[in-house]
């Protein structure tokens, strides 16, 4: 870790006051990164209400069917999946204690922890475990995350506390995918009720540190304290207001005025108000996120891998990052931020990263354009860096004679074009956790193993995925997605601009919140108040 | 009187159905569904198809109107497909929070807006009137979200205080309740006041040029007997049409409001369920408005005949 990406991880206000102390705690920083939650507390006081502001609300609490991000950062405090997903890419085990895998790679014998209680009241055991993962992989069951589960053949209890999990291939992502996006360990039988999908937002049911008070659409999510919750000591805080506050200019004033103790915010010129204000601290986190441009080959002429080059040649990503998001963000090559050192190409190793506009104008006019083209490229309301990006971007494509039509379009329609394959050239903006395979396998490998949104069709890529996902030699897998992201990057179907950073506000009297590079709130498992 | 009434009610039993149908088509025309925004960039068509079926969505356009129309009659809104809650609940709560922000700002525009106007009109061209004037001219041309924002701002920058922005209502506490609606009430009711002002001074100089108003005038009677005696009464009914339309005006201002302030009410709950496609929310909701806005009317055309017993009704 490099020493800038180690002082983005401190506040900067802390950093100031407390000089060479912060430096020191600096230097602690990546091991304590990989604790549950975030690094715990000494000296912590328990109790308090945190007010959490929110601009955009969770559509609904079901860890299982809804796929929303405005969903799973909040979920997370709630419900626990085996594995925890650390910011420097690890899977801890959480409702696991350990595992054995078998030399062919193929079956885990996963220990599971005891002493956990439901929210229900009950004791969790090896059954409700083996119970939730066969319904989060069986797709009638209807979640979006049912095709990371896809290569497990089976799973069961052998005991009150041991899950056999068979594999019909290796799959070196398994463990990150039995953590906290989709899912969780909720009691046998639970969906069994006809209403149960429904009732997930009005009573949790998971073994997480807090548990849902009260859920007031347009209003707020509550938590309280799990009382029973497993590990010491933690939480600290008795109660979470998220509250729904829909307006910028709203929650600004909020945070000054201490209605609101936290808010995440995305909006530059929001952050810039509250940069300087007395008793608010800005907290910068690079994340796993990315914001991109997408280039579907059904759209001609983007079946022409030239044209996608020149393209790819043409964007000057680092201008993109500053008109649309202010400077809070990491320029990427191929890989998310918070990804790129355990699994990255170095940008200047990749091609097509430099704005070349003479190497540009050739290609197009090796592929019949000489004098460029008419091309829509669509953006979705409400992403409002998308609306400066996409100026950005017209500008920079005009260089090369592709003149740039803008479409906005609703969220929905968007996902509807994204789902149906129909995407054409657009900006998107998506999440991983951190794994390779779980970054790229739906997105990019070829059908029917994967959904290949851009129609890229790219055998050299799509085998390549598959021996990353059952490689289980570390140095070997990193070798593998290597290459992988060579060929993405030469054949251009898709221009990753830049990982957003996750900024923070929160009030000074908050303390000891981490805030994970996923943008969930984990970090509140950890958080407590000062008097 | 009764024939009327139940004709009256027989004509909006059959608009609120066509609305519903409108709602319905429109709703459906757009495209992207509920199933789209849970399973977002993810496609596996197994999972999509056990949705679709969850929410009955794989069913033909008619038949789950139908079923939609059949509970609705037997008095069952459904539940809302992302919040898992009751829809006739929903709407409930957030029904009570936008009926005191219209009925509140109706009550304060009236108090500001009517005084304001009669002033203006018994003080017509004097100085008293331009200003009067003046300020209806600047709340007509300020837009409510202007107005909203520049009090939460202005107020909050002077006083160091902003309102509450965790709803509670009267009932639970009157006091933090109107903390948290005083600011949104007063920035809906600039605009209408101003609306009213000029409405009500228009009115009553028209009035004083009328014939009955000379006669008694020419009788010796004061200006502002003739007003309390006779005017105002004749002013009361185009009063009250326009009162009927200011509250339509003020639901639909609401919905801004109710986003700048953090206020769970009935235009926000729409505009979500918009926004992840919670067809039953929106269809009841819809349902709901529409049924709101005939009763207004047909309260407005009953108080017409409180007001001037020679209306005939019917």
């Amino acid at each position: 870790m490099t020493l800038p990406t180690l002082l983005n991880h401190l506040d900067r206000r802390a950093l100031l006051a407390l000089g060479g102390m912060a430096v020191a705690a600096a230097l602690v920083g990546p091991a304590l990164a990989d604790d549950l939650y975030g690094p715990k507390a000494t000296g912590a006081r328990s109790g308090g209400t945190l007010n959490v502001g929110l601009l955009l609300e969770a559509p609904g609490l079901d860890p299982f069917h809804q796929g929303a991000e405005a969903r799973i950062r909040i979920t997370v405090l709630m419900y626990q999946g085996l594995f925890y997903e650390t910011s420097g890419g690890k899977a801890l085990p959480l409702l696991a204690e350990g595992y054995d895998l078998s030399p062919d790679g193929l079956t885990y014998t996963i220990r599971i922890r005891k002493g956990v209680k439901f929210h229900t009241g009950g004791a969790m055991t090896a059954k409700d475990v083996a119970y939730s993962y066969n319904y989060i992989r069986d797709s009638k069951n209807g979640s979006p995350g049912a095709g990371d589960f896809g290569l497990i053949s089976a799973i069961e209890a052998t005991d009150d506390h041991t899950i056999k999990m068979t594999l019909s291939s290796p799959n070196a992502a398994i463990l990150m995918t039995m953590g906290n996006k989709y899912g969780a360990v909720v009691p046998t039988g639970y969906f069994d009720a006809p209403d149960a999908k429904t009732r997930l937002n009005q009573v949790s049911v998971g073994t997480g540190p807090f548990k849902l008070a009260e859920f007031k659409p347009n209003s707020n999510v509550t938590l309280d304290k799990n009382a029973d919750y497993w590990e010491p000591g933690v939480p600290y805080l008795d109660r979470i207001n998220f509250v729904s506050v829909p307006s910028g200019a709203s929650l600004l004033v909020g945070l000054r005025n201490g209605r609101i103790d936290m808010a995440p915010l995305t909006r530059p010129q929001d952050i810039r108000q509250v940069e300087n204000v007395r008793g608010l601290v800005v907290g910068r986190t690079p994340s796993f996120n990315q914001k991109a441009i997408d280039l579907g080959s059904e759209l001609k002429p983007l079946d022409d891998e030239r044209v996608r080059r020149a393209i790819s040649l043409a964007v000057d990503k680092d201008e993109i990052m500053r008109a649309s998001v202010g400077g809070y963000g990491v320029v990427i090559g191929t890989m998310v931020a918070s990804m790129q050192e355990a699994w990255g190409v170095p940008i200047d190793k990749l091609p097509n990263q430099k704005v070349d506009i003479a190497a540009a104008k050739k290609l197009l006019a090796d592929a019949g354009h000489p004098n460029g083209f008419d091309l829509t490229l669509t953006t979705i309301i409400g992403y409002d860096w998308m609306d400066a990006a996409a100026v950005t971007l017209r500008e920079q494509l005009a260089k090369i004679g592709v003149r740039l039509a803008i479409q906005r379009v609703e969220i929905g329609v968007w996902i509807r074009n994204f789902q149906s394959k129909q995407m054409g050239f657009t900006f998107n903006d998506w999440a991983t956790v951190p794994d390779p395979n779980l970054l790229f396998y739906r997105h990019f490998r070829s059908m029917p193993q994967g959904a290949d949104f851009r129609n890229w069709k790219n055998e050299a890529a799509s085998k390549l995925l598959d021996e990353g996902r059952t490689e289980s030699d570390p140095a070997k897998r990193k070798d593998i997605y290597g290459r992988f992201q060579q060929i993405m990057a030469e054949s251009v179907p898709t221009i990753m601009l830049f990982s957003a950073d996750h900024v923070t506000v929160r009030a000074e009297k908050v303390r000891n919140y981490d805030q994970h590079a996923t943008g969930w709130f984990y970090g509140l498992a950890r958080t407590w108040i000062a008097s | 009187m009764a024939v009327y009434l139940i004709k009256r009610l027989a004509a909006s039993v059959l608009t609120a159905l066509l609305a519903s149908i409108v709602v319905f088509l429109m709703m459906r025309s757009v495209p992207g569904d509920v199933v789209g925004q849970m399973l977002g960039q993810t496609s596996d068509p197994v999972a999509t198809q056990a949705l679709r079926e969850f929410f009955g969505l794989d069913q033909p356009a008619w038949r789950q109107y139908l079923g939609w129309l059949s509970r609705v009659v037997s008095g069952d809104l459904g539940t809302s497909w992302t919040r898992g809650q009751p829809v006739g609940g929903l709407i409930g709560s957030a029904l009570l929070v936008t009926l005191q922000l219209s009925v509140a700002t109706l009550v304060l525009a009236t108090a500001i807006g009517v005084p304001l106007g009669v002033v203006a009109a018994m003080n017509e061209g004097k100085l008293v009137d331009r200003a009067i004037q003046s300020f209806t001219l600047l709340g007509l041309a300020a837009p409510v979200f202007w107005v909203g924002l520049m009090l939460l701002v202005g107020i909050s920058t002077a006083t160091g205080w902003s309102p509450p922005l965790l709803y509670v209502s009267p009932a639970q506490s009157l006091r933090e309740n109107l903390s948290i609606m005083a600011l949104p009430i007063v920035s809906l009711a600039v605009l209408q006041a101003a609306a009213y002002s000029q409405f009500v001074r228009q009115s009553v100089v028209s009035a004083f040029s009328d014939d009955y108003v000379r006669t008694a005038v020419a009788k010796g009677m004061t200006r502002n007997v003739v007003f309390f005696r006779h005017v105002l009464r004749n002013v009361a009914i185009p009063l009250v049409t326009f009162m009927g339309l200011i509250l339509v005006q003020i639901l639909g201002g609401a919905v801004i409001i109710e986003s700048l302030f953090s206020l769970p009410g009935l235009g926000r709950l729409m505009l979500s369920a918009i926004e992840t496609r919670d067809y039953p929310v929106l269809q009841g909701a819809l349902l709901i408005v529409v049924v709101l806005a005939m009763a207004v009317n047909l309260g407005v055309d009953m108080l017409y005949r409180v007001i001037d017993p020679r209306v005939q009704v019917g």
